[in-house]
């Protein structure tokens, strides 16, 4: 029966997959052939811009390597060459940038953000990330509630984020699909959607779930009930699963089941085209969470937090889960409480996935510095992390914790051309990104106000700043 | 182990890392390193600092002293020890858990006298936590309860001694704008109805003090406790720190203290830099916070990262504050500030003298000269880098024991993939 079910499976993702291609993403895999699922796609297009030749730089590439006096030549939204002996095209639109004494980097991802649902300013009426109604809210999706105006995307940019994930809040054990963004001004968050990125699919361990609903009188009220809860989402989700898969298969009564979206969302975690995003911080915790992706056959990709991943450094390597992780924050609640500044080091140095991750508006904007920070504690315990390892916290890793690094996230021929230039290097506290090219196209610009986008709603004090 | 062994083998290590707080003062000679001294001999670039009996008995170049432990400062820099500001370091331990956090009440009629340094957990976690980044002192604030006042803030050191203070009350904290005016009837005019009030019922409380007590005056709207605070800030024996964001709010106050005539200290003050003139010409003091550019709600819409150095700008005392448990951040937050503007030594001033010219404690903090309090860090570089950390925090002249909880968990948990026996390691 599981080698049966495997194999429908990955036929069915398959065929997914090549269906893809021709029509573009999103397809919740529990129905390939549901024209309704062809709703909310990535409207998403890649600005004409003309090439660049970044030059002299110190190049960072998210590969492991760190290029002096390099050059990065990007065109048509792509990264053509990196290197030190990269040929100038002729070109008469060719923009030629000096670099001198600048770093670059692949764009800053970051797979942690609430920008959109938890807008700024923070009132209760945009107030849009946790559904606090039900503890397994799966059928909700956090573009849903993405306001495409929070003035705090401009500022994410400045500070070099090129890509984020958006998740819904942890008040629930399965708190709704999270979305993938290129950080672009939108009309729509369809706009905004990072063409053919898988989704994620936010849960929650520990404290919150348990406080919400157990407040409330209602299950869970504590971690043994968290557990019971996304054991029973598993079990009906496998049914829901199993049941399209005998329609598809022509078995059954030849009538298609009723969809359902949240057990939807469910069974794409179980087909592997949904991607786990686990708010977790106890080392148990995400040991348990990997016991229940046994039982069911799926796989966390990425744990979020992980205030003590450091303790199960070596099993997030077995199990090739990532760990999103930050810096420093600690002790504003007990599952937070064990805190090592060298946890992403440490989670690095047992070769698995590490993860810088901000959760946090302000944070989003100093992630290169986060990093820097985490680099220093593993530095001080002995180990000799530099810059051009470091950044993959941020870059690459980041792209692995969320499925697009075979797009995004290094600086490699044929890549998407997400990339900032920054005016020093990015380790350093005094530094700040200058340009910021999204797709090849220049998205921001700290010395020319043209290419410094304000929302809708930012013009408000637009006005009173020139009084 | 036996008990006896056991503290046997704690005191051997507490005096291999010759770092415990009850030990001896020592004679402490830091060799060669860059000296902030924030004194007019300014920044010298290659300097010895002798220390002796808890002070700074030198600065130079080319000290010797017998017996004196020295420490390597090449390519290292010293400035004073990090003063952080506004947070309730030794007031809480964990926020979620409110068996732990003492900082506010809840409690009606304690506003202006609610006094938390009597409280102050010297054994908090956050101490050491804090230390070990640098932060030698601290000025703790209470939380605004139900009322526009907060009580009383106090320095405090981090040495993690049972008397840690160094000043109590050194000023009330209240809170003007949206929050004010939540705690007092939904606007801010019923908040600043209430700043008034209190301030008139103080001074009436003091010229009809003793009949007052007897029961002879009419009845007053607040605590004989809250009124005798409140006229510690009318006697301009203390200030009073306000907090307010938004720019016509923070103007409200500067005329409120103008009428009352009373010291004032602002904090918060998002949109401080659109204002920054009328701050500055009334000599008033702001404590911001340097990475906080979110315009978190609508009387803070103004918020940029370059209002630190507009406010320095213009003549401004500015001063910084960011968390409670990651209070030693505020080096970082300094950086930020001085790439947005600010100039750099009036950065380091704002986390070390100038906070206490205005609270308290300059007469032998915040400046390295001879004859000050030897409370400083040497550092592996420039203190505000995020690459930098401390690599030795001394107070009172002795050098302060930098593990901390999660440095222990560190050694515990640092090579878990070759050994699982965890919980015997300490």
């Amino acid at each position: 029966m599981k080698v049966m079910q495997f194999s429908k499976s990955f036929l069915a993702a398959f065929v997914g997959a090549a269906f893809l291609v021709g029509c573009g993403e999103d397809e919740p895999a529990s129905h390939p052939k549901d024209s309704d699922s062809q709703a909310f796609v990535s409207q998403y297009e890649v600005r004409e811009y003309h090439p660049v030749l970044i030059k002299n730089a110190t190049i960072l590439t998210a590969t492991g390597e760190k290029i002096e006096n390099g050059s990065v030549l990007f065109s048509e939204g792509e990264i053509v060459a990196v290197g030190t002996d990269v040929e100038a095209p002729s070109d008469d639109n060719l923009e030629v940038i000096d670099a001198e004494g600048k770093w670059v980097t692949p764009g800053i991802i970051d797979v942690h953000s609430h920008l959109g649902v938890y807008p700024a300013p923070g009132v209760q009426s945009s107030a849009d990330g946790n559904e606090m109604t039900a503890p397994v809210t799966a059928d909700v999706w956090a573009e849903h509630s993405v306001w495409p105006q929070d003035p705090q995307f401009q500022l994410a940019l400045a500070g070099g984020v090129t890509s984020l994930q958006i998740l819904p809040g942890s008040a629930n054990l399965v708190g709704g699909r999270g979305v993938t963004l290129k950080n672009v001004p939108g009309r729509s968050v369809m706009e905004m959607k990072f063409p053919e990125a898988p989704y994620g699919l936010k849960m929650a361990c520990g404290e919150n779930p348990k406080r919400v609903y157990g407040s409330k009188g209602q299950a869970p009220m504590t971690r043994m009930g968290n557990v019971a809860g996304y054991r029973k989402s598993w079990i009906a989700a496998k049914d829901y699963m199993e049941k399209w898969d005998e329609y598809e298969s022509g078995l059954g009564n030849g009538k298609p089941p009723k969809r359902d979206l949240r057990l939807e969302s469910l069974a794409g975690v179980l087909r592997g085209e949904i991607l786990i995003q686990n708010h977790c911080y106890r080392a148990d915790e995400m040991l348990v969470m990997m016991e229940i992706a046994k039982e069911f056959d799926f796989k966390v990709t990425t744990f979020h937090h992980g205030v003590e991943a450091y303790k199960i450094a070596d099993k997030l390597a077995e199990n090739d889960v990532c760990s999103a992780l930050w810096s420093d924050w600690w002790g504003f609640k007990q599952e937070a409480y064990d805190m090592v500044e060298s946890n992403v080091a440490l989670v690095d140095k047992a070769d698995a996935c590490a993860v810088v991750h901000s959760d946090s508006a302000t944070v989003i904007q100093h992630l290169n510095k986060e990093a820097a920070k985490a680099m220093t504690s593993g530095n001080r315990l002995g180990m000799d992390i530099k810059p051009e390892h470091a950044i993959k916290w941020i870059t690459i890793n980041a792209a692995k914790a969320i499925g697009v690094e075979e797009k995004t996230g290094s600086l490699e021929e044929g890549k998407m051309a997400d990339i900032v230039l920054w005016d020093g290097n990015p380790f350093s506290v005094y530094t700040k990104a200058e340009k910021v090219y999204v797709d090849g196209a220049l998205m921001f610009d700290r010395n020319n106000e043209q290419f410094q986008p304000v929302s809708d709603f930012k013009l408000t004090t637009i006005d009173t700043e020139s009084n | 182990m036996s008990k006896l062994l056991k503290s046997l083998a704690i005191m051997a290590l507490v005096v291999g890392a010759g770092s415990h707080n009850q030990a001896q003062a020592e004679s402490i000679l830091i060799k060669g390193a860059k000296v902030y001294t924030m004194t007019s001999a300014g920044t010298l670039e290659n300097a010895d600092v002798l220390i002796e009996d808890g002070l700074i008995r030198n600065i130079g170049e080319g000290i010797s002293a017998s017996g004196a432990k020295v420490v390597d400062g090449k390519g290292k820099v010293v400035t004073s020890g990090i003063f952080a500001l506004e947070n309730q370091i030794g007031l809480v331990e964990i926020g979620a858990i409110e068996g732990t956090r003492d900082s506010g009440t809840e409690l009606e009629n304690s506003g202006a006298s609610f006094r938390v340094s009597d409280v102050f957990n010297a054994k908090s976690t956050l101490i050491p936590m804090n230390r070990e980044g640098g932060v030698t002192r601290t000025l703790i604030k209470p939380y605004n309860g139900k009322s526009v006042f907060a009580g009383y803030g106090a320095i405090m050191d981090m040495t993690g001694d049972y008397d840690s203070l160094i000043l109590s009350d050194v000023a009330i904290f209240a809170t003007y704008g949206e929050h004010a005016a939540h705690l007092s009837g939904g606007s801010r005019a019923s908040a600043l109805h209430e700043l008034n009030k209190s301030f008139a019922q103080a001074k009436e409380y003091a010229v009809n003090k003793e009949a007052v007590k007897r029961g002879e005056y009419r009845q007053l709207d607040y605590s004989l406790a809250d009124l005798e605070a409140l006229n510690r800030v009318l006697t301009k024996e203390i200030p009073l720190v306000v907090s307010v964001n938004r720019a016509n709010d923070i103007l409200t106050m500067l005329d409120f203290a103008k009428s009352h005539n009373i010291s004032l200290v602002l904090s918060g003050v998002a949109e401080g830099w659109k204002v920054a003139d009328e701050i500055a010409k009334a000599n008033v003091p702001v404590i911001v916070d340097p990475m906080d550019n979110i315009p978190s709600s609508f009387e803070s819409l103004g918020k940029r990262y370059e209002n630190a150095g507009l406010l320095n700008k213009a003549g401004v005392k500015v001063m910084f504050s960011t968390s409670t448990h990651n209070a030693d951040n505020v080096r970082q937050a300094a950086g930020n500030a001085v790439a947005y503007g600010m100039p750099y030594d009036k950065a380091l001033a704002a986390v070390t003298s100038i906070p206490a010219k205005v609270f308290g404690g300059a007469s032998n903090y915040g400046k390295l000269m001879p004859g000050f309090k030897a409370e400083l860090v040497l550092w592996t570089g420039d203190p505000f880098e995020v690459t930098t950390y401390a690599d030795t925090v001394i107070i009172d002249g002795k050098v302060q024991d930098l593990s901390s909880r999660a440095k222990r968990l560190e050694q515990r948990y640092k090579d878990i993939s070759t050994d699982n026996n965890t919980f015997y390691r300490k």
